[in-house]
């Protein structure tokens, strides 16, 4: 007998893994895409939005032939220029982001399938029956249980070890094929996202499904330092949420305070409203000074590097929790809890726990211990000519100074008693402590600071998961109808060009503008670093729905993956497209249709250039500030000089509409005032409706005007009919377009630019 | 070898920028130029000296040599205040994303810029900014006004104090007013 | 915008509240018996451009937190303008009147309600004559056919109450004209393209006895947008020859139907569920669906919250309804539709109609016949169809006792 194997493709293997008999939709046309797959549509979005490089280092020390100075007509001496080898580091952060959210996501998953099994369903709450709107799209799986995370979690792993392999010397010598790649990995890394946020929510029963979430406390000033206390940094919550749970088993919740710096924070605040959120990333290094900490635990991602030295220095105990940060520690986790104990209470001893409930255990009980021998005693304004005597104004400080701030000036005044200039550095300083590390007399302007950093209480609202299906259905109308001009989101690091508070003044701004505002990790902190008259910072202000004027925190850094997510559900829920395998369709959606604008005004990671860059696949552009010029590379149109074309849906002509929307993809910008003029702007779309571009014009002309003085430049290109002109300002406008020479343009319903580049996808499809 | 005052601008390849320290050497340089440019950024708005905003210098520097002005930044405002039109108000980035353009008609549309001129710019923005210039740019020269070194300008000042940085912007507007080249 | 005014005004302040301890003086409102806003089209000559008048006490003579009656009257005169756009441009009052900070207007004819907020006032709008430069500057800013604009605020109350009875007697006219025109009176209705954007196969038709799903246009709305906008969203469409005066199948419907849908269907039946029903994009207000063990017609609206006779939120039938298809059983309206004495006519109106919200149910209670009234079923009467049957059957409701005859 013959038996005949049929041979499994790897598309096969695809479909199996995505269940593709389950038709909840028909499979689109790009299930678990490769590295190519979507590399057209990247190329489209690359002949708009040409990468634009500004070299960090002229060098490339990458292998043995090195060093290689790229400048001028050089090349390396495996043939590569400097364009390629900024698009080869760019992709590197991307890979090192992904890796990073993908790492999380794993240890996440791989804990929780520990603990519940691969069959444990998830359940968003009744408010969120699109549950992952990315892995549907991107992989075409429903995800019903967490084996199913898992599967995207591999498709994740898969894709990334490709990307990482271009990054070896004599791969890719292209630069916009570089881009592509690291396009991908953008995509890859909001799956990554996606993943580890719902698995969190599942597994540690974050809210879901509610827009009220509670506000808890921020500040550094809000621990009550007269008990044990406990600082987690990082961004694996395992540890923290074990804490948490260690407490309340033993009915120690109101003994121990528990606080967080970094994403953490922002997950234990979804699990326990009684946790504290003490600050971003800035604030790490000042707040493990003052030695308010009686024990640090330490997991994964944006932990300081000396953490080991400075817990020392603060007499603060370190439990390091995770595999990614070991800082040379004994690995204890075999040994009994109470061992661990004593070591640490009697002679100090720094470990590593790496089983979650264990480390909880030990943390707790050191706390309890160790506090009551610890003082903790904060510098006093008193204190601090004291302490500067010292200083001999050689400035070494400021030129240290990452932020190029003026802190000998700050430190000098200080000592004569005067700390205004103090204030102002604390509140611009993103805690890297160098300006001391070269200290030639050692002033410890870190702890100076204590003497002036407000102490306040600030409430800030815990993270929300998911935007709720019916939410996303009842912004359709007001979007299409111009009552909501867009969906600002702020995110990312607070590598902040100046005040810590100019993203709450960037945010207020939108939504007194009636803008949907979502916030995300230490943005989300830094907003709330704003009291108004009432004493009310933004998220008390304005209600926290998904609807003109709310301002919402979807939570951590993975929950970055609601956003986006957003954007798709606004495609599949009320314009019905579609999602499974049908990245193209529904990424030139977005581009073309949803007015959305994502702000990383301090970005400095990894994580964020894989999050802006996987934002920038979607169709979402990105504002970021001025120290994300670093990152070296950016995605910029020349607005009069460029192709606008697209393809309208409806009658099925190319349309040359001239209207740069949005005009760039991600863009460096260095005051906040040119940002909110910026932003609004990016928030037009080539779909708005006479009214919808009316509504978004006005916000346009007015910040411009109050920010620049005039009426913009570049207005005439975003003016399709007199129509479009914002009833307030009409006189004007339409005297500038006279001026100008301005002529009519085409109001297009359905832009797109499927039909402009070789593409499988139909033009039927843009329409369902 | 010289040193930025911000550390983070330490270079890193050979190229770097020529230290001047003569503000007539500097005139010569601008009224030589053909078509000069000057990117005003928004800490002219913010640093005084001697009593004056620097965007006043910038000013006065402009008009000397009558140089066409790009306002970056939300820097308008307040240089229509100071009674100056900019031909300009492109952000940093994207005035510096046309200008690497060869092609490029510039801002008074007659042809590109050959010298592009900086003051009041956060030095690590402003040296990315120069950096891309350098790398992609041969068909222009950057000169930065700024008391700091920047290591990616081909034309840097080198770092100075404030009184000594007021004199040579002063002496350089006299020479720039003087006839002849 | 700076300067030009002594507050900002923008969109961003529409649905702006002013609670009772923020506002300096209130206008209008229940609390006051004689409000009323007018406007009136004049001749040229009879209109004094840009000219404001207070006639009684202006705001500084009124006492801090008080209520007073006030009457708005706005004359207009332009070679273009035509009487029935009277009403559109007075619902731009209320469209003005909130895009200013710090000032909140809420419904229209003798309804109005104004509050003024005490920020505002102290910012420098004290005066009802800021408040008119603001109108006339907007009026005639977004509608170049008013060649000339002024207004007069009374708050006389002797004068308030002198004039009411005068604007009464002109809503009425309107209200007449309204009801008495039928499909059958005309020769085009209007079609609105506003939502194609989510949903390129949709196109909504008004007429003067079926409003826009949104409920925002009406025939006469329509009719004034296509006169101000030509080449807007809102468009004529000549009705053609009229293929089924039951269902409101019309030739000029169907054509155009072809043409905007994409050639996704071409027939259109305006008033039934079944067959060719009208489509919807996503904004309906309401969404009539079909039961079928009663084989009759629930109605939900949007703001319903919970599960509805179908076991099943709005939000879930809305994904059936949207998307611009036509989808038999489940078709989107404007809640004003069931005020038409055409609604649902070729399937039995609203005596086919066995459940909805208390809340509609008792909103538009005398647009329903009252031997229906108390038989039409609510979430507090049953919670399932198999209930609902029952409670049809106990109270006897026309439809399932066979009482209602279709027409043919």
């Amino acid at each position: 007998m013959v038996v005949i194997v049929k041979k499994k493709t790897r598309k096969d293997e695809k479909l199996e893994i995505i269940r593709a008999e389950d038709l909840w939709e028909p499979v689109g046309p790009t299930p678990m895409p490769d590295l190519a797959d979507l590399r057209n549509w990247d190329m489209r979005l690359l002949k708009t939005y040409k990468p634009f490089y500004a070299p960090f280092c002229d060098l490339c020390c990458f292998c043995t032939y090195g060093k290689c100075d790229l400048t001028g007509e050089q090349g390396g001496a495996c043939g590569i220029d400097m364009p390629t080898q900024q698009g080869r580091i760019v992709l590197l952060a991307c890979c090192g982001g992904v890796a990073a959210h993908g790492a999380h996501g794993r240890h996440i998953i791989d804990y929780l399938i520990e603990k519940y099994g691969e069959d444990y369903k998830i359940d968003l709450g009744t408010q969120v029956a699109v549950e992952a709107p990315i892995i549907r799209t991107v992989l075409g799986l429903k995800p019903e249980t967490l084996g199913d995370l898992k599967k995207a979690i591999e498709y994740v792993e898969r894709g990334l070890i490709h990307l990482v392999s271009s990054l070896h010397t004599g791969q890719e010598g292209s630069d916009l094929d570089y881009e592509s790649k690291a396009l991908h990995a953008g995509m890859l890394d909001h799956v990554a996202l996606e993943v580890t946020d719902i698995a969190q929510i599942v597994g540690f029963s974050f809210p879901t499904s509610i827009a009220d979430t509670p506000l808890v406390d921020f500040g550094w000033g809000v621990v009550d330092k007269t008990k044990p206390v406990i600082l987690c940094i990082g961004h694996n919550p395992a540890t923290a949420t074990s804490i948490i749970d260690y407490l309340n088993q033993n009915n120690l919740q109101d003994e121990v305070e528990v606080c967080g710096i970094c994403c953490t924070a922002l997950e234990v605040t979804r699990y326990s409203k009684a946790a504290k959120v003490i600050g971003p990333l800035s604030r790490q290094l000042f707040f493990v000074r003052s030695g308010v900490a009686d024990v640090i635990v330490t997991e994964e991602q944006c932990i300081r590097a000396d953490t080991s030295l400075e817990a020392k220095k603060a007499g603060s105990a370190l439990i390091a929790a995770s595999d990614k940060a070991c800082y040379g520690l004994d690995n204890v986790t075999e040994k009994e809890a109470d061992e661990i104990v004593k070591e640490m209470v009697e002679v100090g001893k720094q470990v590593l726990i790496l089983v979650p409930e264990k480390a909880a255990e030990v943390a707790v009980k050191v706390a309890i211990k160790i506090a009551r021998q610890r003082e903790k005693e904060l510098i006093e304004a008193s204190q601090v000519p004291e302490l500067v005597q010292e200083c001999h104004n050689c400035r070494i400080c400021d030129r240290n100074c990452p932020n190029l701030l003026p802190v000998g000036e700050a430190v000098e005044q200080a000592g004569k008693g005067n700390l205004e200039k103090l204030i102002e550095v604390f509140n611009k300083c993103l805690g890297c402590g160098k300006c001391e590390q070269d200290c030639p007399r050692n002033i410890p302007i870190l702890k100076l600071m204590q003497a002036v950093a407000s102490g306040e209480t600030f409430k800030l609202r815990s993270g929300r998961g998911p935007i709720h299906d019916v939410e996303i259905r009842k912004v359709g109308a007001p979007i299409v109808l111009g009552t909501i001009p867009g969906v600002v989101a702020f995110v990312g690091c607070s590598n902040f060009p100046e005040e810590i508070d100019e993203v709450a003044e960037m945010m207020e701004e939108f939504a007194r503008r009636k803008y949907i505002v979502v916030a995300s990790g230490c943005a989300a902190m830094a907003a709330a670093t704003k009291k108004d008259a009432e004493g009310k910072t933004i998220y008390e202000k304005y209600p926290p729905d998904f609807d003109a004027g709310g301002v919402l925190n979807v939570g951590s850094c993975v929950a970055n993956s609601h956003i986006a997510g957003a954007a798709i559900k606004i495609a599949n829920i009320f314009a019905a497209l579609p999602l499974r395998a049908n990245y193209e369709v529904i990424a030139d959606y977005i581009l073309n249709r949803v007015g959305a604008c994502g702000v990383a005004w301090g970005a400095y990671s990894w994580k964020a250039a894989a999050i802006a860059t996987g934002c920038n696949r979607w169709g979402i552009p990105v504002v970021v500030g001025p120290h994300s010029s670093k990152y070296r590379r950016l995605y910029l149109s020349r607005k009069e000089e460029d192709d606008w074309t697209v393809m309208d849906g409806r009658t099925r002509q190319l349309v040359d509409t001239q209207e740069p929307s949005p005009e760039h993809l991600i863009n460096v910008v260095e005051s906040k005032e040119r940002a909110i003029v910026t932003i609004a702007k990016l928030c037009i779309r080539k779909n708005d409706t006479p009214q919808g571009r009316q509504i978004k014009l006005n916000h346009y002309i007015a910040l411009h005007k109050q920010y620049l003085g005039t009426l913009p430049d570049d207005l005439h290109l975003f003016i399709r009919r007199t129509t479009d002109i914002p009833i307030f300002f009409k006189k004007e406008v339409m005297e500038y377009l006279q001026k100008v020479g301005w002529k009519e343009k085409p109001v297009l319903t359905l832009p797109t630019l499927i039909g402009t580049y070789p593409s499988k996808v139909p033009l039927e499809a843009v329409i369902h | 070898m010289s040193i930025p005052y911000h550390y983070v601008n330490v270079p890193t390849g050979f190229k770097t920028a020529r230290i001047i320290e003569d503000a007539s050497e500097y005139a010569h340089l601008i009224k030589r130029a053909r078509r000069p440019l000057l990117l005003l950024g928004p800490l002219t708005l913010r640093i005084s000296l001697n009593g004056r905003l620097l965007m006043e210098y910038g000013v006065d520097i402009a008009k000397a040599a009558n140089i066409p002005v790009c306002a970056t930044a939300h820097t308008k405002k307040k240089l229509l205040e100071l009674g100056v039109t900019p031909e300009s108000t492109y952000d940093i980035i994207e005035i510096i994303n046309h200008l690497k353009d060869k092609e490029w008609r510039g801002v008074k549309k007659e042809g590109n810029h050959d010298l592009v001129m900086f003051l009041g710019f956060r030095t690590d923005l402003g040296q990315q900014g120069l950096s891309t210039l350098k790398h992609f740019a041969p068909h222009l020269r950057t000169m930065t006004l700024c008391k700091y070194y920047y290591p990616n300008a081909a034309y840097s000042l080198p770092n100075l104090k404030d009184d000594k940085w007021g004199e040579f912007l002063e002496n350089l507007i006299a020479n720039l007013k003087e006839k002849g080249v | 915008m700076a300067g030009m005014f002594p507050v900002d005004v923008g969109p961003q302040y529409e649905g702006e509240a002013i609670r009772k301890a923020d506002f300096y003086v209130e206008f209008g409102g229940p609390d006051v018996k004689s409000k009323f806003e007018l406007v009136t089209l004049k001749t040229m000559n009879e209109v004094e451009h840009e000219k404001i008048e207070v006639v009684g006490p202006d705001i500084p003579e009124l006492t801090e937190g008080g209520s007073y009656p006030l009457g708005i009257l706005i004359d207009v005169a332009g070679s273009e303008i035509e009487k029935e756009m009277e009403p559109v441009f007075e619902r731009r009052i209320h469209l003005y009147a909130n895009y200013i900070e710090g000032f909140w207007h809420m419904a229209q004819r003798n309804d109005i309600w104004m509050r003024l907020h005490k920020n505002s006032y102290k910012k420098g709008l004290n005066s009802l004559k800021e408040i008119g430069k603001i109108l006339i500057f907007l009026y005639t800013s977004e509608i170049p056919i008013i060649e000339k604009i002024s207004t007069t605020f009374i708050t006389d109350e002797k004068k308030v109450e002198e004039f009411l009875p005068k604007a009464l007697e002109v809503y009425k006219a309107r209200d007449e004209r309204l009801k008495g025109i039928r499909e059958e009176d005309v020769e085009e209705f209007y079609s609105c393209s506003l939502c194609q954007s989510f949903a390129p196969t949709h196109i909504c038709i008004a007429t003067p006895e079926r409003v826009a799903n949104c409920g925002a246009i009406n025939w006469f709305d329509g009719r004034a947008a296509y006169k101000l906008d030509p080449e807007g969203p809102v468009q004529e469409v000549k009705k053609g020859e009229c293929l089924d005066p039951i269902r409101g199948e019309y030739s000029g419907c169907n054509e155009l139907a072809v043409v905007k849908s994409l050639r996704s269907y071409d027939r259109v039946y305006l008033h039934s569920a079944f067959e060719h029903p009208h489509t919807s994009c996503g904004c309906f207000q309401a969404i009539c669906f079909y039961i079928p063990e009663a084989d009759a017609f629930g109605i939900v609206h949007r703001d319903f919250v919970g599960n509805t006779v179908m076991d099943v939120p709005f939000s879930t039938m809305a994904g059936q309804t949207s998307g611009g298809r036509q989808v038999e059983g489940s078709l989107g309206i404007a809640l004003e539709y069931l005020r038409s004495p055409k609604f649902l006519q070729a399937d039995g109106g609203l005596y086919r109609v066995v459940w909805m919200p208390k809340e509609i149910k008792e909103r538009y209670k005398e647009a329903t016949p009252q031997d229906l009234y108390d038989k039409i079923a609510t979430e507090e009467d049953v919670t399932n169809a198999d209930e609902l049957v029952d409670f049809l059957k106990r109270v006897g409701h026309p439809w399932v006792k066979g009482e209602v005859e279709l027409p043919v």
